[in-house]
């Protein structure tokens, strides 16, 4: 071993072998990534700039056009508009309850673990499975909804919720609040036990009320966690299929569609090839913007950490 | 205020969601075990008036729950294998080497992380089209292996950093080859992050939806989370008593399992998206 190490030639080769090691290493993701991610990228990239059949044939290079005939689409801002809502709600109703909810379970009382369980609960079911749970337990006739009220004298007639435009869509933002708060309860409790408890003792014994500790102290210093429970759920409640797929299937007369549920019809229903792979595009470009904000915010934080 | 009547006052408020949250497991245990006669009726009760377990036998049956379960073992294991093996080398090097192009990789990483396979999924759809692999589990973990790549990857270098770099530069100098560093000294170091990552790698791909949907095409092949929404999803009449009793099944093993590892992916992570 020990002439090893002096053998200049030797010593070279095991330099340039740390050189290639770590291309070697990541080449496999690399290669996985570009096959099963990239390629469809750029396949949807090109379908979109060109004119399509039914089938998916690509005919001739037709420019922008898809894009032209997307947007003319009367569903197009229409689903736009309620993904809008969708996401701003969800994610807006979401951070508001998560705040309150982690400052509780962050607190010291009796039952904590317990609560800790129920509240993260939802996030151990699948979103498919809770979408049929809710959706058989919202049924007109015999839903458990409706038995409930029924019984507490709060309703004569049975209501079809998911059936009727004007219950569907509010409901459907209620269940996607629920279920996306156990994780940002999670981040937030993270980021509420990684504050220093010295700073709270000395704020409570020159006797800041407990609204001042909350806006002088604990917000400022979880506002990185809040960023990025933003961002993150911007992201997931944005792209969500399951739920509003399993409830509704964006149903009645697509009241409840948002991009993806649309999008999907599109491609696999309606035959509309050109059209969707332009809003593919179109998401995938969103989505990309987003992603540059996250960047943007990770490193920061990186940056105030280090 | 003293820690009882804040114990009060917390429970009070947090009271309504707490109902909310158990509402939906109320009404699958209630269902799951009524007779069928007792299902489509107005006024609906809570309590049936006879339990009836056989549901679960008739339900196994009915449903085809079997095979569906072993497909789900089957895509959910295989998806999670492969992606262990890409990642582990790729989140060794991102967290132990020093390269050119290294903050353009985790970018990338970052990138695909944020793809959720909705957006590509008519891609992705003429891809495995044109590979032959539609209607085969194979299609199913590719998809989900390179979808949990990024993710699997944050997460090990997450710990990998954790772990000291000693070790592995005294078996450097004991003449290991970087393979052999990876394989005897470091990867017996990372058994408890390759296992909390793997688990929740599998819970993914055990509650996948949309490829699963729009790739499968046979019943004989359909995965569990897949069969269960196809007792629901375009049928006329909808058995409500099996259905519950499927979602009741196939959930209840996953949430104990999550519930016990959630802490892990909370501190994975804070340290994956804080560092």
């Amino acid at each position: 071993m020990g002439s090893s190490r002096v053998d200049p030639i030797r010593g070279r080769r095991r330099e340039a072998g740390q050189l290639v090691a770590p291309y070697i290493l990541i080449l496999p993701s690399l290669l996985l990534a570009f096959w099963i991610i990239g390629y469809p990228i750029w396949d949807l990239t090109d379908m979109s700039l060109h004119s399509v059949t039914r089938f998916g044939q690509l005919k001739e290079f037709s420019g922008l056009a898809n894009f032209s005939h997307l947007i003319a689409e009367p569903l197009f801002l229409e689903c736009l508009i309620r993904t809008l809502v969708w996401t701003f709600a969800v994610v807006g109703g979401t951070v508001l309850l998560s705040i309150p909810i982690a400052l509780i379970l962050a607190d010291d009382f009796v039952g904590r673990r317990v609560l800790r369980v129920i509240i993260m609960l939802p996030w151990a079911v699948s979103l498919t499975m809770s979408g049929i749970v809710w959706r058989w337990a919202l049924n007109g006739q015999s839903g458990m909804l409706n038995a409930t009220l029924y019984d507490f004298g709060l309703m004569k007639q049975p209501i079809t919720w998911l059936a009727t435009a004007d219950t569907a869509f509010p409901i459907e933002i209620a269940i996607g609040i629920l279920v996306s708060i156990p994780f940002s309860v999670t981040v937030f409790l993270g980021g509420l036990s990684s504050l220093p408890r010295e700073i709270f003792e000395a704020a409570r014994i020159d006797g800041a009320s407990g609204w001042q500790r909350w806006r002088f102290l604990t917000f400022p210093l979880i506002r990185p966690f809040i960023n990025i429970v933003l961002v993150l759920n911007f992201i997931y409640v944005f792209n969500s299929f399951p739920l509003i797929w399993v409830m509704t299937q964006g149903d009645p007369a697509n009241s409840t569609d948002i991009l993806v549920t649309w999008l999907y019809k599109l491609a696999f229903r309606y035959g509309k090839l050109d059209i969707a792979s332009a809003l593919s595009i179109v998401m995938f470009l969103i989505l990309l913007a987003f992603t540059v904000v996250y960047a943007v915010l990770a490193m920061r934080n990186e940056r105030e950490a280090g | 205020m003293s820690r009882a009547g804040r114990s009060v006052v917390y429970w009070l408020i947090l009271s309504p969601l707490v109902l909310i949250i158990l509402f939906p497991f109320a009404v699958m245990i209630s269902t799951a075990i009524r007779p069928r006669a007792e299902i489509l009726v107005f006024p609906p009760v809570w309590l049936p008036k006879e339990i009836r377990l056989q549901n679960f036998v008739d339900m196994w049956q009915a449903v085809g729950f079997g095979q569906a379960l072993v497909n789900s073992v089957i895509v959910s294991a295989g998806a999670t294998a492969l992606c262990l093996i890409v990642a582990i080398p790729a989140a060794y090097a991102t967290s132990r080497m020093v390269f050119r192009g290294r903050r353009l990789f985790r970018q990338f990483l970052l990138v695909t992380q944020m793809l959720s396979p909705i957006v590509l999924v008519l891609g992705i759809f003429r891809l495995m089209v044109k590979m032959g692999l539609v209607d085969q589990l194979y299609a199913l973990v590719l998809c989900y292996a390179a979808f949990n790549l990024a993710f699997a990857v944050w997460m090990l270098q997450a710990y990998f950093r954790t772990i000291p770099k000693e070790l592995e530069e005294a078996a450097m100098l004991d003449g290991a080859s970087t393979f052999q560093r990876l394989w005897m000294v470091f990867l017996p170091l990372a058994a408890p992050a390759l296992g909390v990552t793997a688990t929740f790698v599998f819970i993914y791909c055990w509650n996948e939806f949309v490829l699963a949907l729009t790739l499968l095409r046979s019943n004989e092949n359909f995965t569990l989370t897949f069969q269960i929404f196809s007792l629901v999803g375009g049928r006329y009449s909808i058995e409500w008593d099996n259905v519950m009793a499927a979602t009741l099944l196939a959930s209840v093993p996953v949430a104990i399992v999550f519930a016990k590892l959630q802490r892990y992916l909370v501190s994975g992570l804070a340290l994956g998206a804080i560092k």
